[in-house]
């Protein structure tokens, strides 16, 4: 029995491994490619901080962190575009406001000390994998999916240009607006796996590695989340085999293969 | 007549400034009409082509392009205007490549949902064959000369096929030989296709032979209008606009 349900959990480990990688990793083509690398510590922040809000109205502090990096990304491209600051200043913006929120309901809980709760909402517990969890990765990753194949004209001319993809009739804001609500989607989503403070590195690390191999968008967009999908994987056997955290094992692996990229990219090389 | 593009008192301030950039502009285009914009910099140039393809609202007066008045975010008629915009920096390391830049020229024109088509594809290699740059079509942009880079932002705008085009400057990377080579293509362009084109050019000597009409700007306003023949006697230039055109 006990076989059985340890199982399971290692089973709803691997999918969830396989969805956040997979996920995380095509939304980071676009905040690398949009220079949004802080995007991803934003909302990781603004999710804490709404866990510590959970944890303060004795409510699920996972509800109170999609709710709070939901409202982030749907603030994030208007309040840029409308302060005419660039997106990356809005973030450090945000991302103050969120760290300080965060740990006033801390302070304000009447547990005072840092909850574990929200602490895994920081540094993510593959272990807790449910069945509901599962299935919001599975929505979010279809729904990613169907986005880029659906609008990939309008994405593509978005990324090479906005100012261009406008001049050449696209409705750029709209497609802006949904990278970054889907973007903190998916941080939200992958907050279980690897933990607020470590998403954003399986978001930046494998498009970061993929690009050192291509200058073709397309290429880019296909095999960063395959990059993805590995370092999750050999990120978890990694911390199976040495009894490490999950996330941070995630993260070494990422670096790691970034760094080999770097090493060996085509790109560095003369003649 | 047939009008492209009809501007009535315009005034275009960008946000933020008090001083408009366009001051009362009032212009008319004919469809297939090829007309050369100078000034000297920051007399307006730029604000007028992209007051009249919407990427800049105007906050006075009526611009009308193709019949329509520009209203909202003007994403409509932009699939009817080609733009070139001026000295167009690429990062060295952007991701794209030349086939797909040129082939982007079209998105906005194929619309939303839509497939790109064998049609899409075959219009954007013809266009970077008549450019010249088919050779380098799978070469990353940002590894591209400033001139070759210059030359697909045409082509990418030529593959719109649209009605309108405006360029911004478009002869200023490439060396003498392009330019008249690239301008002998704009004009038997325009002479096949009925195109109408605006063309904001610096430099006097660049203007295409096929150009019929010169505006002269300065100080966001129209300060001359008419002939080229007219517009550019040495007389007039001497005394009417010193030191507004070079």
């Amino acid at each position: 029995m006990l076989e059985i349900f340890s199982t399971k959990i290692i089973l709803f480990a691997i999918i969830g491994a396989i969805l956040t990688g997979y996920t995380c990793s095509l939304m980071g083509t676009f905040v690398v490619r949009m220079n949004l690398s802080s995007l991803g510590f934003a909302m990781s922040h603004a999710a804490f901080a709404g866990a510590a809000l959970g944890i303060f109205l004795r409510k699920d502090p996972l509800i109170f962190a999609l709710l709070f990096s939901t409202f982030v990304s749907l603030a994030l491209g208007p309040l840029a575009d409308k302060a005419k600051l660039k997106t990356d200043v809005v973030i450090g913006v945000i991302f103050s406001l969120s760290m300080a929120l965060g740990l006033l309901f801390l302070n304000l809980s009447p547990d005072t000390a840092m909850s574990s709760t929200a602490l895994r909402i920081l540094w993510g517990s593959v272990l807790g994998m449910t069945t509901a969890d599962i299935i919001y990765l599975l929505i979010i990753t279809v729904i990613a999916i169907l986005f880029v194949i659906m609008f990939f004209k309008e994405i593509n001319s978005i990324l090479f240009d906005r100012k261009l993809a406008r001049a050449s009739g696209i409705n750029d804001k709209p497609f802006y607006y949904l990278i970054l609500f889907l973007t903190s989607l998916t941080v939200a989503f992958s907050l279980k796996l690897v933990g607020g403070l470590l998403v954003f590195a399986l978001m930046i690390n494998p498009t970061s590695s993929v690009y050192q191999f291509s200058y073709d968008m397309k290429k880019i967009i296909l095999f960063s989340p395959i990059v993805g999908v590995i370092s999750c994987l050999l990120g978890m056997l990694m911390s199976f085999s040495l009894d490490l955290p999950t996330g941070s094992s995630i993260a070494i692996v990422c670096s790691i293969i970034f760094g080999i990229s770097v090493l060996i990219s085509p790109k560095r090389r003369k003649g | 007549m047939d009008k492209a593009v009809e501007l009535n008192s315009v005034d275009t301030t960008y946000e933020g400034e008090k001083i408009p950039c366009l001051k009362g502009i009032s212009l008319q285009i004919k469809k297939g009409e090829f007309i050369a914009v100078i000034g000297p910099n920051g007399a307006g140039k730029t604000t007028l082509l992209e007051t009249i393809n919407g990427l800049l609202e105007s906050n006075k007066g009526e611009v009308k392009v193709l019949g329509k008045a520009l209203r909202g975010d003007g994403n409509d008629i932009r699939k009817y205007v080609g733009y070139v915009p001026q000295d167009y920096s690429i990062d060295e390391l952007t991701p794209f490549l030349v086939s797909d830049v040129v082939l982007m020229g079209r998105y906005g024109k194929i619309g939303l949902l839509k497939p790109i088509t064998k049609k899409d594809r075959e219009v954007a290699k013809n266009m970077m064959e008549y450019m010249g740059i088919d050779g380098i079509s799978k070469r990353p942009i940002g590894k591209l000369s400033g001139g070759q880079a210059q030359k697909v932002m045409i082509a990418r705008a030529l593959a719109k096929e649209p009605e309108i085009i405006l360029m911004d400057e478009p002869f200023s990377n490439l060396d003498f030989e392009a330019r008249r080579e690239v301008s002998d293509k704009l004009i038997h362009f325009h002479k096949n296709r009925g195109m109408t084109f605006v063309i904001v050019i610096h430099d006097i000597a660049s203007i295409p032979k096929a150009c019929n009409r010169v505006i002269v700007m300065d100080n966001g306003r129209i300060v001359a209008d008419g002939n080229k023949e007219d517009i550019l006697k040495p007389e007039l230039l001497e005394m009417g606009y010193k030191g507004i055109v070079c």
